[in-house]
């Protein structure tokens, strides 16, 4: 019975097309969340054992990841689950950065998790569930699963905002995040919607086999749904003119998750749309693309324009992330071209912004919403370690040389004037220089005022461990980047 | 795929603003009118309201409301799979098994956490007992 039971099974999961490996991250995530849950509500181990569950379940998903690497990398895409999920280097390489990423994240937020008590367990599974859900993204090759797993990344990420019921920011953060996000969401959706009202499928693969051999005398379904799709995810990566939440919602949230809000939007944002864009949308690339750069410039201009106005550095780096999210719009104008380039800028900047937010969760409290600059002044003499990772981040983020922010802007930039896009790159020149005022003066604050508190400022061990990670990643990543860049040349949608 | 293939859609959307729109005339044109100050209350639930809401209530059953979405939502997927019953076979029974552990799973969590406790002041008083057996 049991052997006849087997063979049923595999006849079944053949015509499926079932491959465990290719969800083997999700897998050990969802694992590792229901032991973490059932043992924490029975025996009530505590953080230690959340720690341990946590650092078990992102190992695992990290391991597959690298397992999906070796056997993918550098090829075209294999589907399983009857076209549901893609696995190539794309997807193996976004979990290779999602789940380090948010190990790092959760490290700079476990003194927010123990501060919360018993529902500390919960901060520490919804940023498991987003992060895999978050891989599921990029892995999606399908726009009804690519939109499930947005939804399961999202509403994670907005219960995560609002974590700390006791401050009204807090709660105004994560009811604008999620109210914006539910009708980007809703945009997206329309746009799955039209697109297959105008090709027939929702398969990434199949929209693109369809767009490559039939021509569209009345494009005009089409290019709607491409316009809405793009909006949903402007929304998602924070771009300009779809970027208003994303200043209150980085201020208003709790110090420990704010990194782990603008990275994972970041890495998520971006990976679904390079895998829309540059292959359901291939073909089609002479519509989409002028409207890109569009997307790019606003969101570097304005960016740029409102963090030089900041006088709070959550605040600051939120319209930063605007901007950079411009930046790295620049790279997909090229197409599937700038893929690789894309992907450069998106992990660099990750390690970035996890980091300069763990910075902020450490000087103005893991609890705390608004991060006044005024805190900084003359962090070098109450605690060099910080000011020295904060600066670091800063000069990277402001595409300082020997920093990865440098070569990230260089390989955008190249990948847009490939493809003769020459106005936005200076535009976005320009801007970058600006943009060095506001960076700049955060080290300035740092380092040439005085103290206006006294005493130094105690650091966690997790954040202690990151910051040094990620100072290490970022100098490494500036001067010897070309390891990183080949390999990223393996990992593109296929 | 021509725009004649969406008639059904146009249809259906017309009978049901038609329907909307052929309620309110009609029993506005046919509806007897006899207004007195209680039929110009505020409708609440059919009883004349005693006094004015203007006071805080517990809303605990949302709890009990969000967890029976989750289950509703359950079926909805459990009657797609029995629909393919025979197509998917063990492999759908496995499936489909792992899922619905997955929802006991959490509905054993939420009970574990007192969110099926009616009585919140129970709930408080144990919360406060753990406390207190913790600083002993």
């Amino acid at each position: 019975m049991v052997f006849l039971s087997l063979s049923f099974w595999r006849e079944a999961g053949g015509a499926m097309n079932v491959n465990y490996l290719s969800v083997a991250p999700e897998l050990i995530l969802t694992v590792a969340v229901v032991l973490l849950l059932m043992i924490d509500v029975q025996w009530k181990p505590g953080y230690r054992w959340w720690g341990i569950a946590a650092a078990l379940g992102f190992a695992g998903a990290i391991a597959a990841s690298v397992m999906q690497w070796v056997g993918h990398r550098g090829e075209d895409a294999a589907e399983y689950f009857r076209g549901m999920i893609a696995t190539d280097g794309f997807s193996a390489f976004a979990g290779i950065l999602i789940f380090p990423i948010a190990a790092m994240a959760l490290m700079t937020a476990w003194p927010l998790v123990r501060s919360l008590g018993r529902r500390g367990a919960e901060f520490v599974v919804l940023v498991m569930i987003a992060a895999a859900g978050a891989h599921l993204m990029a892995a999606a090759s399908n726009l009804v699963m690519l939109f499930i797993a947005l939804e399961v990344f999202s509403i994670s990420l907005y219960v995560l905002a609002g974590f700390t019921r006791a401050r009204a920011d807090a709660d105004e953060a994560a009811l604008k995040y999620f109210l914006l996000g539910a009708l980007a969401s809703a945009i997206f959706l329309y746009g799955i919607a039209l697109v297959f009202a105008a090709t027939g499928t929702t398969s990434i693969t199949g929209i693109a086999t369809f767009l490559g051999n039939e021509l569209l005398f009345r494009p005009g379904i089409l290019l709607a749904g491409i316009a809405l799709l793009v909006v949903g995810l402007g929304f998602k990566v924070s771009a300009a003119p779809f970027h208003v939440w994303a200043p209150d919602v980085y201020q208003g949230a709790p110090g420990g998750v704010t990194g782990f809000l603008a990275a994972s939007a970041k890495i998520a944002g971006f990976a679904a749309a390079a895998r829309v864009l540059t292959v359901a949308l291939d073909a089609r690339i002479e519509d989409w693309a002028p409207a890109i750069g569009v997307i790019a410039a606003v969101s570097i201009v304005v960016g740029t324009l409102l963090a030089i106005a900041q006088t709070d550095l959550k605040r600051m780096l939120a319209y930063s992330s605007v901007a950079h999210a411009g930046f790295i719009l620049t790279a997909l104008v090229g197409g599937a071209a700038g893929v690789a380039d894309m992907w450069f800028y998106v992990a660099t900047y990750a390690v970035q912004v996890v980091a300069a937010f763990g910075v902020a969760a450490v000087v103005s409290g893991p609890q705390q919403g608004p991060a006044p600059l005024a805190d900084y002044a003359g962090l070098s003499t109450r605690s060099p370690g910080l000011a020295l990772a904060l600066g670091l981040m800063m000069l990277a983020m402001g595409g300082i040389p020997l920093t990865a922010g440098f070569v990230g802007k260089a390989a955008v930039f190249s990948a847009a004037l490939d493809a003769d896009y020459l106005w936005l790159v200076v535009l976005a020149l320009v801007a970058a220089v600006a943009g060095l005022f506001f960076y700049l003066r955060v080290v300035v604050l740092m380092y040439m005022q005085p103290a206006e508190g006294s005493g130094s400022v105690p650091v966690p061990l997790g954040a202690r461990i990151v910051l040094v990670v990620a100072a290490v990643v970022t100098v490494l990543a500036g001067v010897v980047p070309w390891p990183l860049l080949r390999w990223l040349g393996e990992a593109l949608p296929g | 795929m021509s725009l004649i293939d969406y008639l059904p859609i146009a249809i259906m959307f017309g009978i049901a603003v038609g329907f909307a729109v052929a309620s309110l005339v009609l029993s506005r044109l046919i509806g007897p009118k006899n207004p007195t100050p209680e039929k110009l209350e505020p409708y609440e639930c059919g009883i004349v309201p005693l006094q004015d809401p203007v006071q805080r209530f517990p809303v605990k059953f949302y709890l009990v409301a969000m967890l029976f979405v989750i289950f509703d939502i359950e079926i909805v997927f459990l009657f797609a799979w029995a629909v393919r019953f025979h197509d998917l076979g063990w492999y759908g029974v496995g499936a489909v098994g792992v899922f619905t552990l997955l929802l006991i799973e959490t509905l054993v969590y939420v009970w574990k956490r007192g969110a099926l406790d009616w009585n919140i002041a129970h709930r408080r008083r144990r919360v406060v007992d753990r406390q207190l057996r913790e600083a002993a």
